[in-house]
């Protein structure tokens, strides 16, 4: 076991972890931050897609001692129930999720790939997701959230708000 | 004052005989850069070509690989818009479906053929080489009528030309004759009476509509092949295309059976996946015929020759390494180095889990790395591809695939990774520049 020190969500944690553990136990288990999922645990499925940086990672296969101190963003860090941030919003507005247990690692992947690039095209969106699986097959609302959530976050640019 | 006016009126004649030889040969030139339009045809109804040609001619654009660059990813098939970047500039792959104002539905066979073998369309513009005629002029008649007949018979789709974007003066097509003038050579390939009939055919489909070379080959500052250097290894699309010569980088010596299936299926056993534009060349080979595909692989593995004694003691040095349950460790001598160190640990944690237990059946089980073609290639760019982009069979089709660890290793972390996966995976010695090639590749778009 190793003491680690890593940036979550804006905030310092010390865990006391064997350092080839994937990311996203340390996540769910020491940290209690269940909304990355575990589907595959081998980089397959994408449902416990976190972003490190700007970047999407697929946090199950991700050991948490090459973290270092970059910054950890889960889904909890986007928003919360009360107040959701604009791609949970979109994702809520559009009814996006059925089962629910991918959208988590969806919702990352395509905050990554807005603050990457902010108007992205239909191709670019389905190119980038294409490797978070959804099994009930809600697709075409997963697409329509994303492109809402461009315009959510276009309009909160506009408006100045949060 | 008559002497000096003399003086001034002799450099002004000279001057006006150059400019006057230089418009002469600027015409001349022209003149021989001329290509006349071929007369418009009726798009010929698809009735009027017998099934077995057009078939045969499916079995040959997969040969040929016309998708790759005359396909969009998920657009219509052979509708065009592939931007290919070159040295030169952006050239669109056009539509070539039988589309009568946008595709080829106006093109008579004979203007089909002119294009396929002279790079000139049938208004007669001359065509930028990046569509490989240097290559499809070889082909011979009756392969091309097969062609000519799979197009036909394609389903016209309305897709408009876009606009290449070629740096100066490069837009002035009647300059691409010089190039041909050149670099396009007709010979056909020659028949080698001492070889097999199936040799011969492949010999034949490799330098014609196969255009291996076009990315297996080193090319000039021209963009013009190397053709002293053939088979020697060149790059494509940021990729480092490996050599199918005796300078070969796979660790284990390739077979015929290995090959073929490598060229049936992207995957051969104890060898590499296809990776890069090497996927669409084998997605394309899915409609070849597979006497077609022996023949390629029957004439690859002559060029291939047998091993040299250095690479069967390589070979049986990466069998070895490769038998071992993980990648032999880093040895005391070089204990201290951290950045061999940070690799072994990246490895261990990031790598191990599915590299160590080898190819089996589970569709995460991946290759020993000993055994990858690209820790012992001359330089890293395709194994940092790789690393960072993963492997993605293309389009919707399905296949391998590696996740991508690009958001998820630092720049440290992935130099480290792969000067390590270069020691201890390849025994070899280590790449030159390592740390400026992945910043290149960082840059690079995925492709």
């Amino acid at each position: 076991m190793t003491k680690l020190e890593l940036d979550v969500n804006g905030r310092r944690h010390s865990v006391d972890v064997d350092p080839a553990a994937p990311l996203l136990y340390v996540l769910r288990d020491d940290l209690r931050l269940n909304g990355a999922k575990f589907g595959c645990g081998l980089g397959q499925c994408g449902a416990c897609t976190v972003m490190i940086d700007r970047g999407a990672v697929l946090s199950c296969i991700t050991p948490v001692s090459l973290v270092g101190n970059r910054r950890v963003r889960t889904i909890e860090g986007l928003g919360s129930a009360e107040r959701p941030g604009p791609v949970q919003q979109a994702f809520i507005d559009e009814q996006a999720a059925q089962c629910g247990y991918c959208i988590a690692g969806m919702v990352m992947r395509a905050q990554a790939l807005l603050e990457r690039t902010p108007n992205p095209s239909d191709d670019e969106i389905r190119r980038e997701l294409a490797i978070n699986l959804c099994r009930c097959g809600t697709h075409m609302r997963i697409l329509r959230a994303v492109r809402r959530a461009v315009a959510l976050i276009a309009a909160s640019v506009r408006t100045g708000a949060p | 004052m008559s002497v000096l006016t003399r003086r001034r009126a002799a450099p002004a004649v000279r001057a006006l005989r150059v400019v006057v030889v230089l418009a002469v040969l600027a015409l001349v030139a022209l003149a021989l850069a001329w290509r006349p339009a071929i007369e418009p045809i009726d798009p010929p109804a698809a009735v009027t070509f017998a099934a077995e040609l057009v078939r045969r001619g499916e079995q040959l654009a997969g040969v040929g690989n016309c998708a790759a660059c005359h396909t969009r990813a998920e657009g219509p098939t052979f509708a065009g818009g592939v931007a290919l970047q070159t040295p030169f500039g952006t050239v669109v792959g056009t539509n070539i479906t039988p589309d009568p104002a946008t595709g080829i539905g106006r093109w008579s066979e004979t203007a089909f053929v002119r294009a396929m073998r002279e790079g000139v369309d049938r208004e007669g513009r001359h065509l930028y080489p990046v569509f490989p005629y240097d290559h499809f002029v070889r082909t011979t008649d009756e392969d091309l009528h097969a062609l000519y007949a799979y197009l036909m018979t394609r389903d016209p789709v309305p897709s408009p030309p876009v606009r290449n974007r070629l740096v100066f003066p490069l837009g002035f097509r009647p300059l691409i004759a010089g190039w041909k003038l050149l670099f396009l050579d007709s010979t056909p390939v020659a028949v080698n009476a001492r070889s097999s009939a199936e040799w011969n055919r492949g010999a034949y489909l490799v330098q014609s509509l196969g255009h291996c070379s076009s990315c297996h080959s080193p090319r000039g500052p021209l963009g013009n092949e190397d053709r002293s250097r053939y088979l020697d290894g060149g790059e494509a699309e940021g990729w480092t295309v490996p050599a199918l010569n005796g300078r070969s980088p796979s660790p284990l010596p390739w077979d015929v059976e290995h090959l073929l299936s490598y060229l049936r299926t992207g995957l051969a056993v104890d060898h590499a996946i296809a990776a890069g534009p090497m996927q669409g060349v084998v997605a394309g080979l899915a409609t070849a015929s597979t006497a077609d595909l022996q023949a390629i692989a029957v004439y690859i593995d002559s060029t291939l020759g047998s091993p040299s004694p250095s690479r069967q003691d390589l070979a049986r040095a990466v069998r070895t390494r490769a038998s071992q349950p993980t990648l032999p460790a880093v040895p005391a001598a070089v204990a201290g180095d951290v950045t061999l160190a940070l690799g072994e640990t990246v490895y261990a944690q990031a790598c191990a889990s599915c590299h160590d237990p080898g190819r089996g059946l589970s569709s995460s089980a991946a290759l020993k790395l000993p055994l990858a073609v690209a820790v012992h290639e001359p330089d890293p760019r395709s194994l940092a591809r790789i690393v960072l982009h993963g492997i993605r069979p293309p389009g919707t089709a399905v296949g391998r695939w590696m996740p991508a660890f690009g958001d998820a290793l630092t720049d440290d972390q992935l130099v480290a990774l792969l000067a390590y996966l270069r020691r201890s995976a390849a025994g070899a010695p280590p790449w030159n520049d390592l740390r400026a090639r992945v910043r290149d590749v960082r840059r690079e778009p995925p492709g």
